[in-house]
């Protein structure tokens, strides 16, 4: 272990678990309304790690659907950490034992992916650094629907700190920095087009998330176009 | 639905959510991937982040909402100004939390 890479990767985190805290904290509440208990949200967030998916999770029990349907929308939404894990395999490569990368991949979420992708366009990725980064943002994760699931009754408004825009933003800013080059900017408005117009097409995507990976595969697509002609 | 069921569920979705992240790092590590298909999958970040910009800002309720009483619409403009001229994480989250706060405690 580098303990200096473990501990960048946890001053990495601290943005996430900043926006994760209103988003656990509101799926803790929300978990015990839809009748989970305290410790089914807790363990929910630490065996799922699934932001969307546990949100619909709680929709599709609330509106008294069926287990097989949670899981089924659940198989839906989490497809596009096909793409994500994918994109990941070739920094791995001879620096992130393939063991240790995958068991970590456990942590791999829109949050961390941004924030790491960001990390390794100027640093090789480490073991200690990916440990670091996911662990500590899981455990904000958990944490925060713990907090959610006991303390809910008795929080007022967390909107009221713009702690809600802290994900928009983190996301706002890590695009920023990761479109350097002149493809990278028209793949980046490509398939935030593309993936407003799918979700206006067919609002079930909006739901599923299918916009985002269907969004994806077409921006990467015109990307290679682009970048052949120069 | 009745205790058992959730747990049931939770397990489930636990697979499901975790098979998708571990299975490509874990079965596709040994291979050497072709320069084309490199150069596609360069292209997944920046796509993967302006969609999730994108549906966080236009559509932060699950609904596309494309006015001017979207207030993450407001406070994407002061994020985007200062992340680009500081191209500084921290100052980039302060500007938008700052604003939106400011948005809904005084505006919206």
């Amino acid at each position: 272990m580098q303990k200096q890479e473990m501990r960048q990767g946890i001053n990495d985190s601290i943005p996430i678990i900043l926006g994760y805290l209103p988003l656990g904290f509101a799926f803790g509440v929300l978990a015990n309304e839809a009748g989970m208990s305290i410790i089914q949200a807790t363990m929910m967030s630490a065996l799922c790690f699934t932001g969307a998916g546990q949100y619909i999770a709680l929709g599709i029990m609330q509106a008294g659907g069926a287990v097989f349907t949670i899981i089924l929308a659940n198989v839906l939404v989490n497809l596009r950490y096909l793409l994500f894990s994918t994109s990941l395999v070739p920094y791995f490569k001879g620096q992130v034992p393939t063991a240790a990368g995958s068991l970590l991949s456990y942590g791999l979420t829109d949050e961390t992916y941004a924030v790491s992708m960001n990390r390794y366009q100027s640093h090789p990725p480490t073991v200690s650094y990916i440990a670091g980064l996911y662990l500590s943002s899981h455990t904000g994760w958990i944490t925060s629907t713990l907090l959610g699931a006991t303390l809910g009754a008795y929080i007022t408004n967390p909107d009221r700190l713009g702690l809600n825009f802290t994900l928009p933003a983190m996301f706002i800013c890590l695009l920023v920095f990761m479109t350097r080059r002149k493809s990278d900017v028209f793949v980046a408005l490509s398939s935030a087009f593309l993936c407003l117009l799918i979700g206006y097409l067919a609002p079930s995507t909006m739901g599923n998330l299918f916009n985002i990976i269907i969004a994806t595969i077409i921006a990467a697509s015109l990307g290679m176009l682009i970048n052949e002609q120069h | 639905m009745n205790s058992t069921s959730i747990w049931i569920m939770i397990i489930g979705v636990s697979i499901v959510s975790i098979l998708p992240r571990i299975l490509p790092v874990a079965l596709l590590s040994r291979y050497e991937f072709p320069a084309p298909l490199k150069k596609w999958l360069s292209f997944v970040a920046p796509a993967v982040l302006s969609s999730l910009t994108a549906l966080s800002v236009l559509a932060p309720g699950g609904n596309i909402d494309i006015s001017i009483n979207n207030s993450y619409i407001w406070a994407f403009i002061p994020t985007l100004l200062i992340s680009v001229k500081t191209r500084s994480l921290f100052y980039g989250l302060l500007a938008g939390i700052i604003t939106m706060a400011v948005l809904y405690n005084f505006i919206f």
